[in-house]
């Protein structure tokens, strides 16, 4: 079997039951698309080391139960926390509906729609996207304009809810920035409910020329839930991104990270940390596509594991024929603190232009017996020091993650992570 | 102040301390000389408390108290400071970061308040200044990227901070030029009152033309085979250890 299917007939109830607006007819052609192929299966290369069976049970259980919008009483809470959190816009999607009443829309250069308001009509170029674009009640679109910068950064928050049955939703942003256009944005996935819950989500961004964006991806939640999460990212000339996406929370996470360098002198510069202890899986899949060069893109990823843990990453760099001038450098450190804890890492170069500097690292290691003596030596106890070393391992990440408004509640939330795997796994 | 008794320890199956006795009094500055591999590192590392050596034998008595009884860290809050001969870089871990953590660990011990971050400053920066620290070091992760001498200047740095009862400095003048060895020296010699002891493991006998010791010993083969006062470093270094060895064994 390469392909989870999904109950044809019940999933069609769901897609028709949803808002009709401009996206109806659209989701029709996603549906017909998304049962050809079904969910991705460990079959697939790409998705050796994740299996979205879980994923694809939650969706059945879902159906069966006629496709309820999910909803948990304490949501409310929750986006009060988040807010109270990062001082930022925020525009909010939760359980899978868009509310953008009080973000910047005085400010000048930004303007903020749904899908249906512009008659947008989602692509879809893999299952899971299709699955999103059958699902989609509504997706939101914001636009940058030329020339502008805006100050302050817009905060993307996707928040859901299972407090009683099984929940399924899905979230769409499409973020365009016109030529020479600068922001900054922090896009948040957090849950809450003891119910199983799968988050689908999409985020498309495209830059063009000499455009620059910073963003920073924060994914905590619910330590039962899962989610799928594909970013796209287009590059025009000279335009640059500066990525990092912080995995903190989920039973079974799969991030797909897919940037296309289309036009020249564009710099991609990503990076991530991910932290997971006993039941988690947390998979990122980055793919970066150098069309033209020169360019640049590197890729920076980070892992703290305990308990019995399964984490994957895979970065890859492409350079296609032509693309001369292309700089890609990738690297991946894993600090294991748990000998159950796996991790499957693989850096990939597939290069066919000439003139290219190419790098990549792997590692794999566990605390270092030496340096823990040398804190002990100076007075601190083991569980100090080994806190002290674990959070070291993390902190070139944070500490460059590029949105400075959202750096404090990240130090604070990965601070708290790292203590309890630090601390789990003494002897 | 530390009293070791006829101590036997291993590494793996090694023996490498075969008996070893010293006897160190408050005030006092002790030099153990030695060739290479004659077990000099080992017994500092025994007394920091490392994993790795295992005590077969003997006892090491400090200020009264079995000190092998103690974890490593206890015996750096009773007052113990090992300088390393390697310092070991921790990138990502604040220099200034680990003083802190490391002097308050020390206090909150001793029942002092802990230093707050204003008095913190204050203190390493005029404790630089002494040992001709350029104070940007702070910031910089542990020992990360310091050359050999800025590593052996941290260490000193550590100990003036921490003020330690008895401070074990390993090999803390290999590898240093004229300007790093007068800084290390200096720095020793600031802590040197009655109240402390301090031992200076050492290769040469450079070191001890700017600390002066009141007693050397001369260690081979996980033993003491000599102890004198400061003329023996003097002689050794004229007449090498073949010559200590010669005259134990005759």
């Amino acid at each position: 079997m390469i392909a989870l299917p999904l109950p044809d007939k019940a999933l069609a109830t769901a897609v028709r039951e949803l808002p009709d607006n401009a996206l109806a007819a659209n989701r029709e052609a996603a549906l017909a698309r998304f049962l050809e192929r079904g969910f991705p299966t460990t079959r697939l290369e790409d998705w050796k080391y994740t299996d979205l069976s879980a994923v694809a049970d939650i969706s059945q259980r879902w159906l069966e139960n006629g496709a309820p919008t999910p909803s948990a009483a304490a949501i409310d809470d929750r986006i009060a926390a988040v807010r109270g959190a990062i001082d930022v816009d925020w525009i909010i999607i939760c359980n899978g509906a868009i509310t953008h009443s009080e973000e910047g829309a005085g400010s000048a250069g930004l303007s903020i729609a749904t899908f249906s308001e512009l008659a947008h009509v989602p692509g879809f170029d893999h299952p899971l996207a299709d699955l999103n674009a059958a699902l989609l009640p509504d997706g939101l679109h914001i636009r940058v304009a030329a020339n502008t910068t805006h100050e302050r950064p817009l905060g993307l928050l996707v928040v859901d809810g299972a407090d009683a049955q099984p929940g399924v939703a899905q979230a769409r942003i499409r973020i365009e920035l016109e030529e020479g256009a600068q922001a900054q944005f922090v896009e948040y996935h957090t849950s809450i409910g003891d119910s199983d819950h799968y988050a689908n989500s999409v985020v498309e961004l495209s830059l063009a020329t000499g455009a620059a964006a910073d963003y920073v991806r924060i994914q905590s939640r619910d330590r039962n839930h899962t989610q799928t999460h594909r970013t796209a990212i287009r590059l025009e000339a000279s335009s640059t991104i500066r990525y990092s996406g912080f995995d903190l929370g989920g039973r079974l996470i799969r991030n797909d990270l897919d940037i296309d360098i289309a036009g020249k002198e564009a710099t991609a510069l990503v990076g991530g940390l991910y932290i997971a202890d006993d039941g988690q899986h947390i998979d990122n899949h980055i793919r970066i596509d150098h069309r033209v060069g020169p360019a640049r893109s590197i890729q920076e990823y980070r892992g703290i594991l305990g308990g019995r843990c399964r984490c994957v990453w895979n970065g890859k760099a492409l350079v296609q024929a032509g693309a001369d001038g292309t700089d890609a450098e990738q690297s991946n450190h894993n600090l294991l603190l748990s000998d159950r804890a796996e991790i499957d890492a693989k850096p990939e170069l597939e290069i066919y232009a000439d003139e290219v500097k190419c790098s990549h690292g792997t590692t794999v290691g566990q605390l270092d017996d030496a340096a823990l003596f040398y804190l002990r030596s100076r007075g601190l106890d083991q569980q100090a020091a080994r806190r002290m070393l674990t959070r070291a391992f993390g902190a070139s990440i944070v500490t460059h993650s590029p949105v400075a408004i959202a750096a404090d509640h990240l130090s604070e939330m990965v601070e708290q992570r790292i203590s309890r795997l630090a601390d789990g796994e003494q002897a | 102040m530390l009293e070791i008794k006829d101590l036997k320890a291993s590494t793996g199956d090694t023996p490498i301390l075969n008996g070893l006795s010293l006897s160190v009094k408050a005030g006092e500055v002790h030099a153990i000389m030695g060739p290479n591999g004659s077990g000099k590192s080992t017994l500092a590392q025994v007394i920091a408390g490392h994993e790795d050596y295992v005590v077969t034998g003997g006892s090491v008595t400090y200020k009264g108290e079995d000190l092998l009884e103690l974890e490593p860290e206890e015996r750096a809050r009773e007052g113990i400071f090992l300088g390393f001969q390697y310092p070991v870089e921790i990138p990502g871990v604040n220099n200034a970061y680990l003083l802190k953590a490391a002097l308050n660990a020390r206090r909150k011990h001793q029942g002092k308040d802990e230093v707050d971050a204003f008095e913190f400053l204050k203190l390493a920066k005029e404790k630089m200044a002494l040992l001709g620290m350029d104070p940007k070091f702070l910031n910089r992760g542990v020992n990360e990227g310091f050359s050999g001498g800025e590593k052996k200047r941290n260490e000193i740095l550590q100990m003036a901070m921490l003020e330690p009862e008895l401070a074990i400095l390993d090999e803390t003048d290999s590898g240093l030029d004229i300007d790093a060895l007068k800084a290390v020296a200096q720095g020793v010699n600031a802590l040197r009152s009655p109240d402390r002891a301090i031992v200076l493991v050492t290769h040469y006998q450079r070191l001890l033309d700017y600390v002066e010791p009141d007693v050397v010993h001369v260690l081979s083969g996980g033993r003491i085979l000599r102890s004198g006062d400061k003329s023996l470093a003097l002689e050794l270094e004229e007449k090498g250890y073949d010559w200590v060895r010669e005259a134990a064994t005759a």
